[in-house]
């Protein structure tokens, strides 16, 4: 009657190393698997300007030997152009036997999961916002602290958007930001009250990066390559967590391991699935599971142990992005900078919902990105950016996630099916929120570029969560508080599949957060079963 | 792998058939006249006039029959090839072998010259013990020999070449295509025994030909001097057999003779795609790499508004060739010539067929592979040029007058570039 392990974790992603800690801490054995993937394309250690300047080989790091940037022309995101990341996404849906119709899929095998290449984004649900979750707000606060304190966030500032990001008491000072946010930040100073009114606030991002060196990680160093991986370590990736798991004996660790299965036997669950190394099939048992792979992934193998047919409700945002014009700064030096978001806003909007968003130096990013949108011949189009694009920013914006109407299906192969599309809601509340933020920042002497806003394809946020909610009284296809999916005792989920909701704002913490709070009771629950 | 006996293995096509079955993993062994100079090919002698059994290697899977009398001089009569088909068969049915005849468009049972007729008869006893029968089109490429090379030195020397009229016409294939098609007839066990014709489906003008020879092959211009096929007709009517062996009428009289062949079939069922003549005519066998590059030079020429580093232009072409079959797109002469003429189709108005999204997809390949470089860094960010706000409202008003002045010239030459866009579709297709 004896188990390879404890607990098996599956993922190594930021909700896989929040479960883990508190078991490692309790003492349990652990076994953590993920695809292993790792970074291949190395960077240039010079600044982004510097490199990009005297780089015979930037094409190698920023179009790739295999020509991954033409590759992916049509993906939804500059960052599945780059080379250098190219590892984070790579055969995530064959691998996992996902399929997509009409919405983007993207997922991550890499060590470290999607955390390899996000946007750091990080937001405190309010008690109102927690109001679906099945337990109270007090029981993930401390989880709220814990992880942010590991993971090293910064952008405390007494703005307007404080008690909207609710973190500052854990938060380093803001990464400085770049003179045409500066300009901005100080438009906005003086046109708040009417900006508020129209219900547009805004305040420094509160991000994952670090501003001041911790441990092996550095601060940041404004080198603006923040989209093509940060070599510091100053955007906090998962993979920056296991150096620490690995101090403890009772963490064992296996890359390569792509989950395909679970059974559950007489003595616990059988985990199998195939090594990447040398083809195999293979199998471990433990008392507990712990599914971190992500929601698509997680949602698989959950959909085919229980064999649910049903299509199970999958949350994403729905996106755009704009570009606004400083023209006061037209002309204004190309400097490098930080490459994520430097100033937030949110948005109310009609029926109560609200928008979130950030805006972004443009320095990082290629400047084909943009010439492809502009309507000009391309000669005339480069003209155009080479003389604009240094007095712009670039701003993306969130809406609530149940406005996609996108489901996960399992098929009888196992193979999962992800499908979806915007609500009828959706093009309604993105005209009404371009109209705003078009007023919003045209008072603050600044231009969001009319022909700029573009509505992204559904599934492009990567925010997917939800098809496994946590509720006080579950059903098949959802998880009790514990995220102990029913049916499946035994197997927690700890990802985004078992949001019960999805804001326009940041949602990673909160999944990290949530698997601390779960890792810790299941530490409990097998310190309680040891001594009974 | 099979074990493969080529007669004729020396020869134009057999050499070419020879290197490319070796290279693929087949065993070869020759069957000819003389020793093959080149390799460590296994050879056997084989003589068509003075036929005599040889011992053909027990495990032979295939035999390529290519050998065929070419010479001006001493004909060999129908009877004699056609005996030497019969022996050959007989050799393989004993060690239970294929037998491909390689034949001629020429083959007629009522064929004007002894050459056609002969063929025929070849065909017909092929046929009939369950062989395979290969007619080629107009061979020409690779090596300057056989016919091709003939026809090469003549177009380079003669002052004024004929152009006959009526123009008798020619389907031409290039020697790498046909001795791909003649390999997958080797290789594949589910075609039928009949007839394949192997040739360009679209028969062109003789004198086309040559003049193509002369432009992609030569680089050089010719004159062309109108005969009558009557008058030539006429002049082999009226003089002996001998005349017309030494002038080598008779072959110009099955010229005048050949049948167009239905061919597109037989190609797709072979699964062969053939070069274009121009691209075929280049030296290399194929200029697809030559014109990529100046494809490549134009795009980027046009967006880095200098001339790109070459290996700017190679990584585009490798990218074309990796990502997009290394078609090219054929973009007007005068466009490659000036790549700002480029202005004019690099616009949305015509977006909307396949020639426009692959031209979408190569403008934007061109402006990656453009930008990622020190060039293109200093083209699309200014890094190290001056800076300001009167240089950036210059690059603003140059880039607005640029493209109203360009959307303007469209107006004007817009019908002429619908016709353009719209031959050069069809070529894509």
């Amino acid at each position: 009657m004896s188990v390879d392990f404890d607990v098996i974790v599956v993922g190594s992603g930021p909700a896989g190393v929040s479960a883990t800690f508190p078991l490692i801490e309790s003492g349990v054995q652990v076994l953590m698997v993920d695809g292993g993937k790792q970074e291949d394309v190395p960077l240039p250690d010079d600044n982004f300007l510097s490199a990009r300047t005297y780089d015979n080989n930037q094409w190698i790091w920023m179009v790739g030997e295999d020509f991954h940037a033409l590759k992916m022309r049509d993906a939804v995101s500059p960052k599945l152009r780059a080379p250098s990341q190219t590892y984070a996404f790579a055969s995530f849906e064959s691998e996992n036997q996902i399929k997509s119709r009409g919405f983007t899929v993207v997922g991550s095998l890499a060590k470290g999961g999607l955390s390899n290449a996000w946007g750091c984004g990080v937001a405190r649900l309010s008690g109102v916002e927690l109001a679906e979750f099945p337990f109270t707000t007090s029981e993930i606060d401390a989880s709220y602290e814990k992880v942010s304190r590991r993971i090293g966030i910064s952008g405390r500032s007494n703005d307007d958007m404080s008690d909207y990001f609710g973190l500052d008491e854990y938060a380093q000072p803001p990464i400085p930001m770049d003179g045409l946010h500066k300009w901005m930040a100080n438009r906005y100073e003086l046109k708040r009250t009417n900006l508020n009114a129209q219900g547009f606030k805004l305040g420094r991002s509160r991000l994952a990066a670090l501003n001041t060196d911790s441990f092996d990680r550095k601060a940041c160093n404004l080198c603006s390559k923040c989209l093509w991986g940060c070599s510091r370590g100053s955007l906090y990736s998962a993979v920056h967590d296991l150096p620490a798991l690995r101090k403890h004996p009772n963490f064992n660790e296996l890359s390569g391991f792509v989950v395909d299965n679970l059974h559950l036997g007489h003595s616990g669950w059988t985990v199998t699935g195939q090594t990447s190394v040398d083809n195999m099939q293979r199998s471990f048992t433990a008392n507990k599971i712990i599914l971190a792979s992500g929601t698509l992934a997680t949602t698989r193998i959950v959909s085919r142990v229980l064999d649910i047919k049903r299509s199970l409700t999958l949350l994403s945002n729905p996106t755009a992005a704009f570009l606004i014009w400083v023209p006061r700064l037209l002309g204004t030096k190309r400097i490098n900078g930080f490459g994520l978001g430097q100033l937030s806003y949110s948005l109310a909007l009609s029926n109560g919902s609200s928008a979130f968003g950030s805006t972004f130096s443009t320095t990082g990013i290629p400047m084909s990105e943009f010439a492809r949108h502009v309507p000009m011949a391309r000669r005339f189009g480069v003209d155009l950016l080479k003389g604009i694009m240094s007095s712009c920013v670039v701003g993306n914006l969130f809406l609530p996630g149940q406005l996609t109407k996108a489901e996960a299906k399992s098929s009888d192969s196992g193979t999962l099916t992800v499908s979806g599309s915007y609500s009828s809601d959706v093009q309604p509340l993105m005209e009404e929120a371009r109209n705003k933020l078009t007023k919003a920042y045209w008072s603050m002497g600044t231009v969001l570029l009319p022909s700029s806003f573009t509505v992204g394809k559904p599934g492009g946020d990567i925010h997917y969560s939800g098809t496994l909610p946590m509720r006080e009284t579950p059903v098949i296809g959802e998880t009790n508080s514990m995220g102990e999916v029913k049916g499946m005792e035994g197997v927690f989920v700890v990802d985004g599949s078992c949001l019960p909701n999805l804001l326009a704002k940041s949602h990673t913490l909160t999944i990290m957060a949530n698997a601390d709070r779960i890792g810790g009771l299941i530490a409990a629950k097998l310190r309680s079963g040891s001594t009974a | 792998m099979n074990n493969i006996v080529v007669t004729g293995g020396n020869g134009y096509i057999g050499s070419c058939f020879t290197a490319v079955a070796t290279e693929r993993g087949h065993h070869v062994t020759i069957a000819s006249r003389q020793q093959p100079a080149f390799g460590n090919v296994p050879w056997l002698y084989f003589d068509l006039a003075s036929y005599k059994a040889f011992d053909i290697p027990f495990d032979t899977d295939i035999l390529v029959h290519l050998a065929a009398n070419i010479s001006t001089t001493g004909f060999l009569d129908i009877d004699t090839e056609v005996a030497a088909a019969q022996e050959l068969i007989k050799l393989t049915k004993k060690v239970n072998a294929k037998f491909i005849f390689v034949s001629s468009q020429a083959a007629r049972e009522h064929a004007p010259t002894d050459y056609g007729r002969s063929k025929w008869h070849i065909e017909q006893v092929v046929l009939a013990a369950g062989g395979w029968v290969v007619r080629p089109g107009q061979v020409y490429g690779g090596e300057l020999r056989g016919l091709y090379g003939t026809l090469v030195n003549s177009v380079s020397k003669l002052l004024f070449l004929p152009a006959f009229v009526p123009p008798p016409r020619v389907q031409p294939i290039h020697l790498f295509d046909f001795a791909e098609g003649l390999l997958r007839l080797v290789e594949r066990d589910d075609l039928p025994s009949r007839v394949y014709c192997l040739a360009d489906p679209i028969p062109i003008a003789f004198s086309s030909f040559l003049a193509e020879i002369a432009a992609s092959r030569l680089r050089c211009k010719v004159l062309f001097l109108p005969i009558p096929t009557l008058v030539i007709k006429f002049f082999i009517k009226v003089t002996g057999t001998n005349w017309q062996k030494r002038f080598g009428l008779t072959r110009l009289n099955s010229l005048f003779d050949l049948p167009d062949m239905t061919t597109a079939s037989d190609l797709e069922t072979l699964g062969l795609s053939l070069r274009s003549l121009p691209a075929g005519l280049h030296p290399s066998g194929n200029d697809n790499r030559r014109r990529l590059l100046r494809e490549a030079k134009a795009l980027l020429t046009y967006i880095l508004k200098e001339r790109p580093d070459s290996v700017l232009l190679r990584r585009y072409v490798r990218s074309i060739e990796a990502l997009r079959g290394g078609r090219v797109l054929e973009l007007p002469e005068i466009v490659v010539r000036f790549p700002t003429l480029l202005s004019l189709i690099d616009s949305t108005w015509w977006r909307t067929d396949k020639l426009a999204a692959e031209f979408a997809w190569r403008m934007d390949a061109a402006t990656v592979i453009a930008e990622a470089s020190p060039a293109g860094a200093s083209r699309f960010l200014g890094i190290s040029q001056s800076e300001g706000m009167f240089r950036s409202i210059c690059l603003l008003a140059n880039a607005v007058f640029g493209e109203v002045f360009w959307r303007l010239m469209r107006l004007f030459v817009s019908p002429i570039l619908r016709l353009a866009v719209v031959s050069a579709s069809k070529e894509l297709q």
